[in-house]
């Protein structure tokens, strides 16, 4: 099993590197949200000292930490797998006696992450030097803590992604179901604002649903900003969501494979 | 007069092209609503927390908005759908045809794909400004809505020479197949006005890719925050724009070599 994952590594590394230089669009587009969400709060709370309590510092180290998490945790699956299903190249891979998504899909996913990553790398170096953040709220402990909450927190997000890619085993309109997905993430999960600017009821809702366990929860875990009883909670969240989205997973995956028909076939 | 009859040809094509595909369009009408919805909200988010965005009230930022959608409809109905025209027929040599039709390259390229029925984008975004500057409270002189129309107008043609710029880039570069995605990238930061970014970046939206001008600018031509000079100065740049841009485009077209040879 090992020596497959690291061959599908291989394979997928190799397949990103040729794509470099669109990477790097990607990683600048992926910049522009956050760093204009970023604008906005900065001006609002230098204009009037605070907003609900969060400084001008605070909103800088809350965006500038969003940025490693958003691509630490992202996926892409349904950019790599949604066409293979609606082309019919996915047949190919189902007769090898390991799953596709699983294997193929997941290594895909971090070979993109990790190139990604080194490209941001630089870009983000730039932007801490034109913001020039105070991040002396982050620890050792936080730092650690942080490590298993971006892991649960990815394997949450890809099994969700994975699960509204295998929604193209019913309908050829998945772009726009994960684009009306991505909007709930923007505003549910913290891009656009730190959860708890929101509307009472809207934080309600959006310390329920998963998008935060991905976004919100890792930054701020890492800022230091939690006390241990939300820590636990939220690792306990993250628990419950990591099962209900595998067995989601499980489900629609074997449902849609029983539907599957190659073109042509 | 023979401009406006290919155009029309085109449009004929197009809606023919669009009645093959009604449920596509009707999902994207009820995206569009839905982004709609998700603009207002985070309005209402900010304006929770402040009365003002640096010197910005809700009205003026619904106003924005509007402006912003207007930019964002020269995109989406025809940047869009040409940029993914041209690059396929690059790629794949099919730009040869286009290159002996006896009218100008720049002109198919720009008109080939129109996708009309965005038209009703339209509609959101003028309702958008009028109930924007009508909550803002603020008294529109004629002089001020011409000023309006005309910086609109000039933002237009500086985001459209931008745009025939960077695609004329694939004559140079083949593989720059990624040429629109920093402009509909950098267009997010038009939502805001230009005056809340730091100094860097209102540098490179108001002069790099010029999003600020399509979008803050004609506001204030409309709020009437520009002297006379300036907005004569702003329209003169959008001349100067759509020039240059034809004489890079020009050039480029000379370097084309097909694809294959």
């Amino acid at each position: 099993m090992f020596k497959i994952i690291a061959r599908m590594w291989q394979v997928n590394w190799a397949l990103q590197w040729q794509y470099r230089a669109n990477l790097l669009m990607y990683v600048l587009y992926g910049l522009v949200s956050p760093v204009v969400f970023l604008s906005v709060w900065r001006s609002v709370a230098a204009a009037q000292g605070q907003v609900a309590g969060l400084t001008v510092n605070d909103f800088t180290v809350y965006y500038l930490a969003l940025l490693i998490i958003e691509n630490l945790t992202g996926e892409i699956s349904i950019w790599v797998l949604a066409y293979k299903v609606q082309d019919g190249t996915l047949s190919g891979e189902l007769l090898l006696p390991v799953h596709p998504v699983l294997t193929n899909t997941l290594m895909n996913n971090l070979a993109n992450k990790a190139l990604t990553f080194v490209v941001l790398l630089p870009v983000w170096g730039l932007l801490y030097l034109l913001f020039r953040p105070d991040f002396s709220s982050i620890t050792a402990a936080s730092l650690l803590l942080t490590i298993p909450a971006v892991l649960l927190g990815f394997l949450i997000n890809f099994l969700l992604g994975a699960m509204i890619t295998c929604a193209s085993f019913w309908t050829t309109q998945v772009y726009s179901l994960s684009e009306f997905l991505f909007g709930f993430q923007l505003l549910l999960g913290g891009i656009f604002v730190p959860l708890t600017l929101l509307p009472a009821v809207a934080q309600k809702i959006a310390f329920v649903l998963p998008f935060h366990l991905f976004l919100y929860f890792p930054v701020q875990l890492v800022l230091g900003r939690l006390t241990p009883e939300q820590i636990l909670w939220n690792f306990a969240l993250q628990g419950l969501w990591l099962l209900l989205t595998a067995l989601g997973f499980r489900w629609i995956w074997s449902a849609g494979l029983k539907r599957y028909s190659a073109v042509g076939a | 007069m023979h401009a406006l009859k290919l155009i029309l040809a085109f449009l004929k094509i197009n809606i023919q092209q669009v009645l093959a595909y009604r449920a596509d369009a009707a999902l994207s009408l009820v995206m569009n609503l839905i982004w709609l919805g998700w603009e207002l909200i985070s309005l209402q988010i900010i304006f929770n927390n402040t009365s003002s965005l640096s010197g910005w009230s809700m009205g003026d930022l619904l106003a924005l908005l509007g402006v912003w959608r207007l930019a964002n409809f020269l995109m989406s109905s025809l940047i869009w759908p040409n940029t993914n025209r041209f690059n396929q027929a690059v790629r794949t040599g099919s730009f040869d045809y286009d290159l002996l039709q006896p009218v100008s390259s720049q002109f198919l390229v720009t008109f080939s794909r129109i996708t009309i029925w965005r038209m009703w984008e339209l509609l959101i975004a003028s309702l958008l400004i009028v109930v924007g500057v009508g909550m803002a409270g603020r008294t529109v002189t004629a002089g001020g809505l011409l000023t309006f129309l005309a910086l609109v107008l000039s933002g237009m043609m500086v985001l459209y020479s931008l745009w025939i710029v960077l695609i004329a880039f694939t004559f140079w570069f083949v593989k720059f197949d990624n040429n629109v995605t920093i402009l509909q990238a950098l267009m997010d930061a038009g939502r805001y006005p230009a005056n809340i970014y730091p100094p860097w970046l209102r540098f490179v939206i108001t002069f790099i890719i010029p999003i600020a001008v399509a979008t803050t600018v004609p506001l204030q031509g409309l709020r009437g925050d520009l002297a006379v000079g300036q907005t004569v100065g702003f329209v003169g740049v959008g001349v100067v724009c759509l020039f240059l841009s034809s004489r890079v485009w020009k050039a480029g077209v000379r370097r084309y070599s097909s694809a294959s040879s």
